[in-house]
């Protein structure tokens, strides 16, 4: 039997203190969802269930008191940190669930120059710590756009990926060690070592599992030296995407590790670069980093691959430095998009996938030319390439449409989810992955099966064995 | 009236947002050290944007135009822009819009803080194409953002010119009825064309966007481009006598200077805060 | 170089608004000290006084910056009416410099009066001074991120103030002078004004956040729901407006209308105390525009010391409380 709100309510007084559970009715309605249903909360219009309270835990001890309160009483728990999500995993699909917000946990815990790792509790905004590790002449390496306001439990929850992966990796390379809370109140620590064969590598279990199986209290990260002085742009022109992604794969085949590695398609390059791109030109960049012997190798053996492309014109190196400096997400950044959804109706959207290098150009040209052909409204399809590997790239569509004859709330119906749809389809047929970096949430947990063929079955009997009772987010990664 | 011509002018400048500290001190410090000219900052390297009131005064337009055809009431849609290319990817996008002409006027000059020789070209472009009954300029403009251009153009056609407009209704008789900010308050008014209205802090300040079959439809039509010495404007010359000029760029500090404040207890750095800092500032107020 | 002695100024009052009070304070402040006239130049100034009606006329009278005033009576928002007389006054000797209050209206005749006389209009300025033949002016530009000295050439030069000037402290009674010049009515021009249906609209609500002249502001250093509670007693207390940053509102320790930053209010008080707050990039864009800001946290190491003018580093309830108390007891 399910308990009522009120009880709910009381259970986590009980638990935490009043003071941490939050009731607020607009609070409890802004949280029903995440940025994948933004438009809920720009224009005010929910349809998502209530949660019955966000609960703040002071600490691992009280995390662990909700989850087991919360496993025996079969209530529904949505873990997050700076609630920066884009994939709907933060979304309350059930009636009464709770959010446990883990953003006063946000303690540094520990700085280790010597070790080259860091130490901090999940509520610790990736801002703070890099601004402390810069401090001693350190970088985490990790630089998504959301720096500003992503936490570091939620980075890792969904093997966030950062704009400099090409040298540093994903999160998933930088986490040494971490702690989890699991349903039954378990407190798991992986102790921080720089590698082991001791059996599988268990740490990959809770890196990414997006609230579905634990909760992250505490990660431990890479640090690296950092030497802005020596960061090199490079950048060209070029006419088409094929030839950017074999340039790309140039670079990565012969070993250089640029931090930033791009190519642009026209649509995508002409919301940044339109003061020296023509309109069906592409942008391919480079940034290479390090001590000065590496950036400079780097950007030397980048140009000598590029020079065998004539096809590419090179653009002076400002424009790239330029666009990069201005590139993070800001607090009037965000105002300024929310303002402009508001008055024009005109929604920016994002998808990213990848693929190996045979398959990419392939699902860019396929689904952009689906989309443009099966989505009305659209105003702008476009992407581009900013995450390599030996074996392939992600492609990071981009794409603006006008929201005409539904109301806000329709919107992920009528445009966004038709086009996860194409382009989960037509990345799926090429074998490629249908989530880069955003994590699955809701809005891609239709696709899990197709996503996972028959390794679906080690999904599902993790999420059996760490979740038995089904409280953690339902919904996410696995569908209802 | 049955049929309105409105015509908007707008400008495309640096995103002056994307500079940082850096680049606005080289800015002020580079013209000290070549010792010739005000200096500028390096904006080459920037995107360019719509000026902000720009922006409104053009979808305000456009707003204009749908209240008007739900009347039953015809309006024909200009732009234009005094600039070099930079303002071609802007005015294509207007056509899309619907904006039936969309002109650009190259001065081959560099009219940023010029506004007597650019409320010169305008108007001259404007009794070239015929005086509109409408038109729309955003109120002000960087980098200059002198806020008299619109009245030194409504100068020159004779027109009445209302400035601040934070929104334009259609009203009987094909009047407007417009709102704009004067006297520290709002005033609402009817206003006859033709006319000159600025655009301040409109309630509509953000552009509209086409989608990409709009844009697919009009990918064939041109843009109008003219010189201004097509128009018999030397913008050159007439930059020798424009009345005001720019000497020279200082950076304005904005440095807090975090001081500490020391005591034992709060309530000694209470009061050290209060009598070093607080006291003479909170008598201002 | 042509010895100048005298320099014959015109400031313009436009009391047919509701601003008079405050253009005169910008133009009495600017006149004694924001226009430097070098020791051997005198200073001939008048005020040019618009006013709507009689009965008001002694009350605006008061407010005028000089001691000789010209009084010229019009319909108000007749800009049309005072170009033509400020024009006709150039024509007849005039002055050499037009000096308006900043806003719409000040805009218009600067640029329209500079436009007939062949003048210099410059609007917003900051301070100006004489130099050789020309006038100096120094204004904001490129979007507030530098100042731009000009230099006014043809005269007479037009100017306009920049809005600090409006805030300044009023300036001493003048002695009056007062010639009537003019009354302009409707019939003197050939058409009636541009604008007709006049009406004033109720004056905005803005919210006690962006209006507030004092603001204290808790962040999560406030430690709790009570501690939050206990800074916005104090702010009452210190007669300042209260705001929270984003996490105090989500942890419901604030009502959501309090919140200051992205997605709250933004606010540019002469003086900010910000209560435990880390200095989240959000929430300074909320007070970036604030004269002084003096932050109270435990961490000394938290963004915000880097963008405060004053630091205190303790517990930010208990130091509030105190000054608080310290302000209460100087109070008469």
């Amino acid at each position: 039997m399910s308990l009522s709100r009120e009880a709910i309510v009381e259970g986590l007084r009980r638990i935490v203190g009043p003071d941490a559970v939050v009731t607020d009715e607009k609070i409890l309605v802004e949280s029903s969802v995440d940025n994948f249903r933004k438009l809920q909360n720009i224009f005010d219009v929910h349809t998502a269930p209530v949660p019955a309270a966000v609960v703040l835990p002071a600490d691992t001890a009280q995390v662990a008191a909700i989850l087991t309160w919360a496993n025996e009483n079969g209530v529904n728990v949505i873990p997050r940190t700076g609630a920066t999500a884009t994939e709907g995993g933060l979304e309350s699909v059930v009636p009464d669930s709770v959010i446990v917000d883990g953003s006063m946990m946000n303690q540094i815990v520990s700085i280790d120059p010597y070790n080259m790792q860091a130490t901090c509790q999940c509520g610790v905004p990736l801002q703070a710590l890099e601004d402390r590790v810069r401090e001693h002449g350190l970088t985490t390496g990790h630089s998504p756009q959301s720096k500003p306001v992503a936490h570091m439990g939620g980075l890792v929850a969904t093997r966030s990926i950062g704009q400099f992966s090409t040298l540093y990796g994903g999160i998933e390379d930088m986490v040494v060690g971490l702690e989890a809370v699991f349903p039954g109140g378990e407190v798991a620590r992986i102790k921080n070592v720089p590698r082991r064969a001791a059996g599988p590598d268990i740490r990959h279990v809770v890196i990414g599992n997006e609230g579905a199986l634990c909760f992250i209290s505490e990660v431990t990260v890479k640090l690296f030296p950092y030497f802005p002085e020596n960061n090199t742009f490079l950048g060209w022109t070029l006419k088409d995407m094929a030839t950017g992604f074999a340039v790309l794969r140039d670079v990565m085949v012969n070993g250089y590790k640029p931090s930033v590695a791009r190519v642009y398609d026209p649509g995508d390059a002409g919301l940044h670069f339109s003061h020296f791109a023509a309109a069906d030109d592409c942008v391919l960049l480079f940034m290479a980093e390090g001590a000065a012997g590496i950036a400079k190798a780097t950007a030397d053996g980048i140009q000598a691959i590029v020079d065998k492309h004539p096809e590419c014109t090179q653009v002076p190196s400002e424009y790239i430095e330029t666009w990069f400096n201005d590139l993070c997400w800001d607090a009037s950044k965000i105002t300024a998009e929310d303002e402009r959804i508001r008055q024009t109706h005109n929604v920016n959207r994002t998808t990213e996938i990848s693929a190996d290098w045979s398959s990419i150009n392939d699902i860019y040209q396929a689904a952009k030319a689906r989309i443009i052909d099966e989505i009305p409204d659209i105003t702008m399809m476009g992407g581009h390439s900013s995450h390599s590997y030996i074996n392939g790239t992600n492609m990071y569509f981009n794409y603006f449409f006008n929201v005409v004859g539904v109301g806000p709330e329709e919107e992920t119906d009528k445009y966004y989810l038709p086009i996860i749809g194409i382009i989960c389809e037509e990345t799926l047929k090429r074998g490629g992955s249908i989530v880069h970096h955003h994590g699955m949430g809701k809005a891609r947990a239709p696709w899990v099966k197709d996503e996972y063929g028959s390794s679906y079955y080690i999904l599902e009997t993790l999420k059996r064995s760490f979740d038995p009772n089904g409280i953690m987010n339902k919904g996410t990664i696995i569908p209802l | 009236m049955d049929h309105l011509r409105i015509v908007v002018g707008f400008k495309v400048t640096p995103d002056y947002e994307a500079l940082r500290a850096p680049d606005w001190a080289r800015a002020a410090g580079g013209a000290a050290e070549s010792g010739g000219g005000p200096g500028a900052p390096e904006t080459r390297y920037v995107r360019r944007v719509l000026g902000v009131f720009d922006e409104a005064a053009l979808e305000l337009a456009l707003r204009l135009r749908d209240a008007r055809a739900e009347a039953g009431l015809e309006t024909s849609l200009a732009a234009f822009s005094v600039a070099a290319r930079e303002a071609d990817p802007f005015l294509q996008t207007l056509q899309a819009l619907g904006f039936e002409r969309a002109a650009r006027v190259d001065p081959r000059a560099a009219l940023d803080f010029a506004p007597r020789v650019t409320a010169a070209v305008i108007a001259t472009y404007l009794r070239r194409i015929g005086s509109p009954d409408v038109l729309l300029l955003g109120s002000r403009c960087g980098p200059g953002e002198s806020g008299a251009v619109p009245f030194l153009v409504a100068d020159e056609l004779g027109l009445p010119c209302v400035t601040e407009v934070t929104d334009v209704q259609i009203a009987s008789r094909g009047r407007l009825r417009v709102t704009f900010a004067a006297g520290g308050g709002w005033i609402r008014a009817t206003i006859a064309p033709p006319c000159v209205l600025a655009v301040g802090n409109a309630v509509v300040s953000m552009l509209r966007v086409p989608t990409l079959k709009d844009r697919l439809a009009v990918r064939e039509r041109s843009l109008d481009v003219l010189s201004s010495g097509e128009l018999g404007v030397d913008a050159a010359a007439a930059l020798a006598g424009e009345p005001t000029v720019l000497a020279s760029l200082e950076t304005i500090d904005r440095e807090r200077a975090g001081t500490i404040v020391a005591g034992r207890t709060p309530e000694e750095k209470a009061r050290a805060l209060y009598e070093t800092q607080l006291r003479a500032r909170l008598e201002r107020l | 170089m042509s010895a100048r002695e005298t320099l014959r100024v015109a400031a313009v009052l436009d009391g047919t608004a509701a601003t008079a009070e405050r253009q005169a304070r910008a133009l009495g402040a600017f006149l004694r000290e924001g226009l430097r006239l070098g020791a051997d130049v005198k200073l001939v100034a008048a005020t040019h006084l618009f006013h709507a009606d009689q009965s008001g006329r002694e009350s605006l009278l008061e407010l005028a910056p000089t001691t000789d005033v010209r009084l010229i009576r019009t319909p108000a928002l007749r800009a049309d009416l005072m170009t033509a007389a400020l024009t006709a006054f150039e024509a007849g000797g005039g002055a050499e410099l037009f000096v308006f209050p900043g806003g719409p209206l000040g805009t218009e005749l600067a640029a329209r009066l500079a436009a007939r006389t062949g003048g210099s209009v410059m609007t917003d300025i900051l301070d100006a001074e004489l130099s050789g033949e020309g006038l100096a002016c120094r204004r904001r530009v490129y979007s507030n991120h530098l100042v731009g000295l000009f230099e006014l050439r043809s005269l007479p030069w037009c100017i306009t103030l920049d809005a600090g000037w409006s805030d300044a402290r009023p300036s001493a009674p003048n002695e009056h002078v007062v010639q009537t010049v003019a009354e302009l009515h409707e019939d003197d021009s050939s058409a009636s004004g541009p604008l007709k249906s006049v009406e004033v609209l109720d004056q905005p609500t803005t919210g006690d956040l962006e209006a507030a002249k004092l603001l204290v502001v808790a962040g999560r250093g406030a430690g709790s729901r009570d501690g939050v509670e206990r800074v916005a007693a104090a702010a009452a207390r210190l007669g300042a407006a209260f705001g929270a940053t984003r996490p105090v509102v989500m942890n419901a320790w604030a009502p959501p209308d309090r919140q200051i930053g992205v997605s709250g209010a933004r606010s540019a008080p002469a003086v900010c105390l910000t209560v435990g707050v880390s200095g989240a990039p959000a929430f300074l864009w909320g007070v970036e525009r604030a004269g002084f800001i003096a932050a109270v946290d435990t961490d000394e190491r938290a963004a915000i010391t880097g963008e405060a003018d004053a630091v205190v580093i303790d517990d930010g309830v208990a130091v509030i409380e105190a000054l608080a108390d310290i302000v209460a007891s100087e109070r008469p």
